[in-house]
């Protein structure tokens, strides 16, 4: 994948993202109250990758809902760059960016135009956004596609322009809501792949949610395993390469998958 | 069309490849890897002929029952008064009349306007309208009530309170066609809004969109949908309703010439207008459709009225 868009580093030694003490609870449509987020603390540094994992129901997409405002925490706080999470996401559109699990393209506009739309909402003016979101198509290998609808294309490439609008408006955090678990797993490698390389050269940090422990060893270099519903049971931190060495890989596997099932069992 | 179809199906590489035909022949090119225990070529010639059957098949499919219709009444017409079955000859003579006669014509341009500006003006009205219900529970709340007791009053009760609210013949007959025409503007807008998907509604908000921004960059696309649906649903409304309001004392218009018509029992006439009205709902639902294919072209060829 080539890369050719230039990038501000937004990379500095301090904490990007603090999670304190939060909780978050819901009222089923029964009146039975259900808890998504249970004294969550955890803290992300500036340019980390840091991967979630967790059973599922363990809150993870509640959380992500959080850091962008769209959802209050009944207790604790989120910051982002020590501004609750609310402020950073009113008051600096796009820089927070969320690739999700299906591509979410409107369907009535073009590659580009859905590529630009973070743009959009930042009110950039249209020639630029459009020239930003080309090149960002180009980078993720869709140079031939920039006019075509969503309906016109198969679902790695639409996730493919899901990562061209998520990167395009230059976000300080990115996250990843099990971003490629739609997909088949011959196009999931290569999109992952395709991703890292695109990632690692942006000074981003990213907060990747995923349910794959192997996508999680290939992308962060340090994971959080959640228990259900959403609390820290563990911090891993994975060595750079670990997905290359078999035993390491394996071992961290064995690691986390008898944390999530401990973490399942609770519940 | 084409006077001729050539479908190729050749073993090779694994890529696609279709090319168009000069002007009475299309051919058709596909390669494909899964085509081992495929011959070399083959090729599949479907000479118009088939096409041809096809369509004449499907055409006498439309037309056979409007034969069999035709057929009967002017059996009909044999047996019975001129006043209750004219022949279809002197139907297609009134007709002619009507298109060819600029003080009739006249008549049905003054009753289509009618129609085209209330069916634009209830737009006007009703987008706004089922929006705000769509996008604001109080709203929604307050004005459900309201839209769903319009849309029980009958359009003779419409009718009958415009001759006593209003003196102005083009207020009462554009009020009451407005007064039908909207609440089906914005129970379709309503719907439209409340059926957007929830999974891009968190999308768009999630890159911070402003409430405005929400409007016009979510909404609106599926709203124009919803506005096309009922700008269509309008048209059949409004041309069964216009002539009820202009039969009502209306100077000018269809309704004034059936009146007329009525008056010295001159069926053929009547039934000349009543083709006239059926023609010219079907032109403007026609035309929203080519408006609302190239506008929602997005949605794919089977959606826009096709």
């Amino acid at each position: 994948m080539e890369q050719s868009v230039q990038h501000q580093s937004h990379a500095d030694p301090v904490l990007k993202l603090t999670v304190t003490r939060a909780r978050k609870g819901f009222r089923q449509a029964n009146g039975a109250a259900v808890t998504a987020i249970a004294d969550l603390t955890f803290s992300v540094k500036s340019g980390e990758y840091v991967a979630i994992v967790g059973p599922t129901g363990a809150g993870k997409s509640v959380l992500l809902d959080c850091l962008l405002g769209l959802k209050r925490l009944d207790a604790g706080n989120i910051r982002i760059d020590g501004c609750p999470a609310e402020t950073f996401a009113r008051e600096k559109k796009g820089h927070i960016t969320r690739i999700f699990q299906e591509d979410r393209l409107l369907p009535w506009l073009s590659a580009t135009d859905n590529a630009a739309f973070g743009l959009q909402i930042q009110c950039v003016p249209e020639l630029q956004r459009r020239e930003v979101a080309a090149k960002w198509l180009d980078a993720v290998g869709l140079s031939g596609f920039k006019n075509a609808l969503p309906s016109e294309l198969s679902g790695g490439m639409r996730q493919r322009v899901n990562i061209a609008r998520a990167f395009a408006p230059e976000p300080e955090l990115v996250l990843l809501d099990e971003a490629f678990s739609a997909l088949d797993d011959v196009t999931a490698s290569r999109l992952r792949q395709d991703f890292k390389k695109l990632a690692q050269s942006q000074a981003t940090t990213f907060l990747i949610v995923t349910h794959s422990i192997d996508e999680a060893i290939f992308l962060a270099n340090r994971i959080l395993v959640f228990g259900a519903p959403a609390r820290l049971m563990a911090e891993i931190p994975v060595p750079p390469h670990a997905w290359e060495d078999r035993a390491l890989s394996d071992q961290l596997k064995d690691q986390v998958r008898t944390l999530i099932s401990a973490g399942a069992r609770r519940n | 069309m084409l006077s001729r179809t050539i479908i190729s199906i050749t073993n090779g590489r694994n890529s696609v490849a279709a090319e168009d035909g000069t002007v009475g022949e299309s051919r058709l090119t596909a390669e494909s890897v899964v085509g081992e225990s495929w011959p070399d070529t083959v090729e599949l010639e479907s000479i118009s002929a088939g096409a041809q059957r096809g369509l004449v098949g499907r055409i006498a499919r439309v037309v056979l029952p409007f034969l069999v219709i035709a057929a009967v009444w002017e059996t009909a017409s044999f047996f019975t008064p001129p006043y209750l079955f004219p022949g279809l000859g002197s139907v297609a003579k009134s007709f002619w009349a009507i298109l060819t006669t600029w003080d009739l014509l006249s008549q049905g341009l003054v009753t289509w306007s009618r129609l085209l500006v209330a069916v634009g003006i209830s737009l006007l009205i009703g987008i706004p309208v089922g929006l705000a219900m769509g996008l604001y529970l109080d709203v929604d709340e307050f004005l459900r009530p309201i839209v769903k007791f319009i849309m029980g009053v009958p359009a003779l009760n419409w009718v009958i309170i415009v001759i006593i609210w209003f003196s102005n013949t083009e207020l009462r007959i554009g009020f009451v066609l407005v007064v039908l025409c909207t609440p089906v503007v914005i129970y379709c807008i309503y719907d439209g809004v409340r059926g957007v998907d929830r999974k891009l509604t968190d999308m768009v908000l999630s890159f911070g969109a402003s409430p405005r921004q929400h409007v016009r960059l979510l909404m609106w696309p599926y709203v124009k949908a919803s506005a096309f649906t009922a700008a269509k649903l309008n048209v059949g409304n409004s041309v069964r309703t216009v002539i009820v309001a202009e039969l009502v004392g209306a100077p000018l218009g269809i309704g004034k010439e059936l009146d007329l018509a009525k008056n010295v029992f001159d069926m053929s006439t009547v039934l000349a207008w009543t083709l006239f009205l059926v023609l010219m709902a079907l032109i403007m639902t026609h035309g929203i459709e080519l408006v609302e294919r190239s506008t929602l072209r997005w949605r794919g060829e089977r959606q826009g009225g096709q």
